[in-house]
């Protein structure tokens, strides 16, 4: 069936990060021994463009049939080496793989131990490696059209973009209206425009676009398919010229979902200290917002003497389990607190921080104007606040004086951060997304791939990824649908060529691959009485080839004897 | 140095993270003493992060700390600022640089098995009489009297009041009598590491080999001491207010009087901040019939210390003249209440002299809540 | 110098999505462990064959540890499950053969979890260490 294995063996160095605790060389000279190898080299940098000509040049030269690198991560650089061994003339699935950075050079300091580790994984690389067949790549057509979860600012330019390259975009948006928090904002940072000049616009723009179709009050219901080929089922209302339409169920054919759920704004009451719901004078960032908005800054009718600002109020905590930063709230309480030194000049505005964390275009500039305007910045966490008469009182110790104050406001606004929404654990469920640490959805790679997921055309915009202020927001938007236009352009994407086949000669039709099988990809052939397994459908999870009783039906590239190649190397 | 005390305290079995700390002021402004004494617990930890520390035997503010905790309850980096305290008073007690009157209250624990001065074997002396069964005898519930309560003539009427509820609810109680030793709570806050070592290994198997499934203290103190540093095996730890809350929910507590007074409820630090037990007090007041339960402004998380625990009970603090307790009383007062309650043998002893210095006892009155059970009764 | 120590042989059958992502955070973030833990990387925890396991602790292995996504995040809806109904089997049979079943781990670790993969190698490696090496390859081999 298989050619005589003739493998080529290529070590990276990866600059240092592998070839400082892994001998590059001693494994390279050892590889040379194994059986079937014809090659090994090591080289600084394999995926560079140099280390992928080597080899395309040792392919063509020596006749080389299979490729071994032992590198980084599969999921980082295999489809980079497999593309290089096929410009060689090597069938792309005749490479193999050996994780000698992440599962060796970046967790063990021991040089000698890495060192005999990386061998061990090398070895059973090229023992697969010997093994393994060709295979052909195969692609699908794509369901041109993408489904935006969420109706705040991301979701609403997410689906603007994916609608002007010419395609259908669905927003799912759970609440009665499109906006999301930015509907709640007065003015912007930091150039203090008011969102009423630019969100009526952008709801407008959205609703009349011809490619967009809006649901209120809706929700996703299931996710089916794969990456070019979703269907996702929505509960909720249509809306159309004549309005909001009855509730009901909605199945849309798309190719790439786009989640933009947004965050939850952090309940204070979980802060008792700062008395939030027990003084009418205690109020977060967003009811101020309100206050700006309507000119109503009075406390019981009086114009506040003292207004405070306390930063920092559901971030940074890890008590609270908000490690995190949630990057706006110094920015909004430079505003707010500007603004109230506009609105009311005789009135005395003090922001406890922290850390003034004012980054991003104009913002040192904009607290510095905060400061001119008269507002007061003193350093210190605000501990504890409680009544005297009419007033409050915010205890805390300004850090810079070493000394624990009582200072007597008649306002309070707690900067209040972000925090993941009580429903990201169904949406994570529903699409299989991964979540962060902070509650989170998990992007694919913090730096190359900030707005993928784990789950092939699941693309990520906005605070549902991790807070952000709106700038931000909508360039994570419209990345997330330049991401996912690339599989709606191109019209194909790539399936795994990694499916279940069935021997008929050993097959005995008992159907229980058909039983196990959650995507009904195989089905009993009704004339031979055999399974035979539809390669659309199949998603290679091997769940049939472990049922099978007669090891009939198999994975491409996981059949067990390339497996239990592998299992005999690694424990000899 | 910092690597020193970070290790010290790692080593005294202590939580401190020094190196967590972003020096935000948290503690120090929730603090109690923080205004009215030198003490700066945010700076201390900044001194120890840059190897800074002064000589500490010149430190006499570190005596002020009353172990409330409130800086540990609120620190956003879980530094544990306490704990460098306690570390510190440590480093100071192998020096033998403490206050004398700490140095008598320890000697005293160390020799009669309390810090009062008195003699171990008058431990029981103020249950004669009164029908309570030695908890070798075997019994449902170990009632851990406390120092304070079986020495101190006020707190005497507490664990007499105490005893007359537990009977009147046909609780299966017995109590260690003269055996019972100090649990070391505050042994162990003003850093006698080694005393309270003893306390530990000795206390641990005498207090389980009763057998008892339960067992309740009197004060708040035992109660935090028992419940996470015993280790206890086999035995639920509660403190009496739980306990009563428990039986008047399964109707074994009834009461047949009335105590018509207007209630106020004091929440001991050990009990409320650091053991977050706030509802069961309560639910115990409002139980008793005709009682008008008012609260104060500053309660539950955000209630204002007694400055009694920490070793505060043997150490006057460098401020004298302004008392927290005296802030406290007139709070209590001003809500109207006649009676101030209270859950502690500690919070009794500075609220009720406070309520003296200040002139308020024609006002008000300080009570323990077993006494408006008892009275009730 | 005297007697070196014993070092266990771990064979890991990860599945792709989760627990081989978790193993590549743990690298990435650079959190150390024991290097006795050899890892196989498969598309899903429910391909995990018992014949896998059986093999590699017939051939020598230590110790087996299995990692799949969290209950409810498998990328093939139910593979984790799957893995799991098989495994408790595998391990009956094994116990009933006198055969030690504690040496097979079932672990779900998820792809944010690189920590959780360290532990639970460093964990593994530690209780192997404590239990010995493996007799089952010579028991096999008379």
């Amino acid at each position: 069936m298989a050619s005589r294995p003739r493998i080529g063996v290529y070590i990276c160095h990866c600059g240092t990060n592998i070839a400082a605790t892994v001998d590059v060389e001693a494994v390279t000279e050892f590889a040379k021994n194994l059986p079937g190898v014809v090659i090994a080299r090591h080289y600084t940098y394999m995926c560079s463009e140099p280390g992928q000509a080597l080899i395309k040049e040792d392919a063509r030269k020596l006749g080389l049939n299979r490729v071994v690198v032992a590198s980084c991560s599969p999921r980082m650089h295999e489809p980079t080496f497999r593309a290089a061994s096929q410009e060689g003339g090597v069938n792309p699935y005749q490479f193999e793989m050996a994780n000698i950075r992440e599962q060796c050079s970046w967790v063990h300091h021991d040089r000698d131990e890495a060192t005999a580790k990386a061998k061990a994984l090398v070895v059973a690389a090229v023992a697969k490696a010997a093994r393994l067949e060709p295979l052909e790549d195969r692609e699908v057509g794509v369901t041109p059209g993408a489904v935006v979860i969420g109706g705040g600012v991301a979701g609403m330019v997410a689906a603007l973009d994916v609608a002007e390259a010419g395609f259908p975009a669905y927003i799912v948006e759970k609440s009665d209206h499109l906006g999301g928090h930015v509907a709640d904002l007065n003015r912007t940072f930091p150039d203090l425009e008011p969102v009423a000049e630019w969100l009526p616009g952008l709801i407008e723009r959205v609703q009349s676009h011809p490619n967009i179709t809006v649901f209120l009050n809706a929700q996703v219901a299931r996710v089916e398919g794969y990456v070019g080929n979703f269907e996702v089922t929505v509960s909720g209302s249509k809306v159309s010229g004549s309005g909001l339409g009855e509730p009901g169920t909605h199945s849309l054919q798309v190719g790439a979902i786009i989640v933009a759920t947004g965050y939850k704004v952090f309940d204070p009451h979980r802060k008792p200290e700062f008395g939030y719901g027990l003084y009418p004078q205690v109020i977060t960032t967003l009811e101020m917002e309100r206050r700006l908005a309507e000119g109503d800054l009075a406390v019981d009718g009086k114009e506040p003497e003292h207004v405070v600002f306390i930063k920092c109020v559901g971030s940074r905590d890890k008590q609270l389990g908000n490690p995190y930063c949630s990057r706006v709230c110094c920015m909004i309480s430079a505003k707010q607190a500007q603004l109230v030194r506009q609105a009311l000049p005789d009135t005395r505005v003090t922001v406890f921080y922290i850390d003034v964390r004012t980054f991003g275009k104009r913002g040192e500039e904009f607290y510095d104007e905060a400061r001119r305007s008269g507002v007061r910045y003193r350093r210190g966490n605000v501990s504890e606040i409680y009544r005297r008469g009419d007033r409050v009182v915010v205890r805390v110790e300004d850090t810079f004086l070493r000394r624990t104050l009582e200072v007597e406001a008649d306002l309070v606004v707690l900067a209040v951060g972000m925090e993941a929404r009580q429903d990201t654990d169904e949406i994570a469920t529903l699409l299989k997304l991964p979540r962060s640490a902070d509650g989170f959805f998990l992007e694919a790679h913090p730096k190359l791939r900030p707005v993928d997921t784990a789950m092939d055309g699941v693309f990520l915009a906005g605070c549902c990824q991790g807070p952000k202020d709106i700038p931000d927001t909508i360039a994570q938007a419209r990345a997330a649908a330049a991401s996912a236009l690339i599989p709606l352009l191109r019209g194909t994407v790539p399936v795994i060529s990694e499916t279940a086949v069935v021997d008929p000669e050993l097959c005995a039709g008992c159907g229980m691959c058909v039983e196990v099988c959650p995507f009904g990809a195989p089905a009993l052939d009704p004339l031979w009485g055999v399974s035979r397994v539809n390669a659309v459908l199949c998603k290679g999870c091997g769940a049939c080839a472990v049922t099978c009783p007669s090891k009939a039906i198999q994975v491409r590239h996981f059949r067990p004897d390339q497996i239990l190649a592998q299992v005999d190397v690694l424990v000899e | 140095m910092q690597a020193d005390i970070q290790e010290l305290a790692k080593e005294l079995g202590l939580g401190l993270d020094l190196l967590g700390c972003i020096q935000c002021g948290k503690c120090t402004g929730g603090c109690p003493v923080s205004i009215t004494t030198a003490l700066n617990v945010r700076f201390l930890v900044y001194e120890a992060l840059v190897d800074a520390l002064p000589d500490l035997g010149g430190m006499e503010e570190l005596w002020d700390c009353t172990c409330c905790f409130t800086c540990v309850e609120r620190c956003p980096k879980d530094v544990r600022p306490a704990e460098l305290i306690i570390s510190l008073r440590s480093q100071l007690v192998e020096s033998g640089k403490i206050p004398g009157t700490i140095g008598d209250a320890l000697m005293s624990i160390f020799r009669q098995g309390n810090p009062l001065g008195f003699a171990r074997e008058d431990r029981a002396a103020w249950a004669e009489g009164l029908g309570i069964k030695s908890a070798r005898e075997g019994c449902e519930v170990l009632w851990f009297v406390g120092c304070v309560p079986s020495y101190d003539m006020r707190s005497q009427a507490v664990a007499k009041a105490a005893a007359k509820v537990f009977q009147a609810a046909g609780v299966d109680f017995g109590i260690l009598g003269t055996e019972e030793t100090c649990c070391g709570n505050e042994v162990r806050r003003v850093g006698e590491m080694g005393l309270f070592e003893m306390l530990v290994e000795e206390g641990k198997p005498l207090l389980e080999s009763v057998g008892a499934p339960t067992m309740v203290t009197t004060s708040p103190h035992c109660f935090n001491t028992f419940k996470h540093e015993y280790n206890l095996e086999g035995m639920e730890v509660l403190h009496y207010t739980q306990f009563l809350a428990r039986l008047i929910e399964e109707g074994k507590l009834t009461f047949s009087g009335k105590v018509e007074r207007v209630v106020t409820y004091h929440d001991p630090c050990f009990l409320g901040k650091q053991n977050h037990v706030f509802d069961e007090p309560r639910a115990v007041l409002q139980a008793i019939p005709g009682v008008k339960f008012v609260e104060m402004d500053r309660i539950r998380e955000r209630s204002l210390c007694c400055e009694g625990g920490g070793g505060r009970m043997w150490f006057e603090g460098t401020n004298t003249e302004e008392r927290l307790a005296f802030q406290r009383v007139h709070e209590a007062a001003e809500t109207g209440a006649e009676v101030l309650a209270v859950a502690c043998p500690f919070c009794m002893s500075m609220l009720e002299d406070a309520v003296k210095v200040q002139g308020l006892e024609d006002r008000l009155k300080v009570m323990d809540i077993l006494e408006l059970v008892a009275e009730a009764m | 110098m005297e007697t070196t120590e014993f070092e266990p042989k771990i064979v890991a059958f990860l599945c792709n999505w989760c627990t081989y992502t978790g193993a590549d955070l743990a690298g990435t973030s650079r959190i150390q462990y024991p290097p006795n833990v050899r890892i196989i990387r498969l598309m899903c925890s429910g391909s995990v064959d018992p014949t896998y396991v059986l093999k590699a602790l017939l051939d020598g292995a230590d110790g087996v540890l299995i990692g799949g996504c969290h209950p409810g995040d498998c990328h093939y809806q139910s593979g984790n499950y799957k893995a799991r109904r098989r495994i408790i089997a595998l391990k009956e049979i094994l116990k009933q053969a006198g055969m030690e079943e504690d040496r097979v781990w079932l672990r779900w670790i998820s792809a944010s979890e690189g920590q959780r993969f360290a532990d639970t190698v460093r964990k593994m490696t530690e209780f192997l260490k404590e239990k010995g090496p493996n007799p089952m390859k010579r028991e096999w081999a008379v």
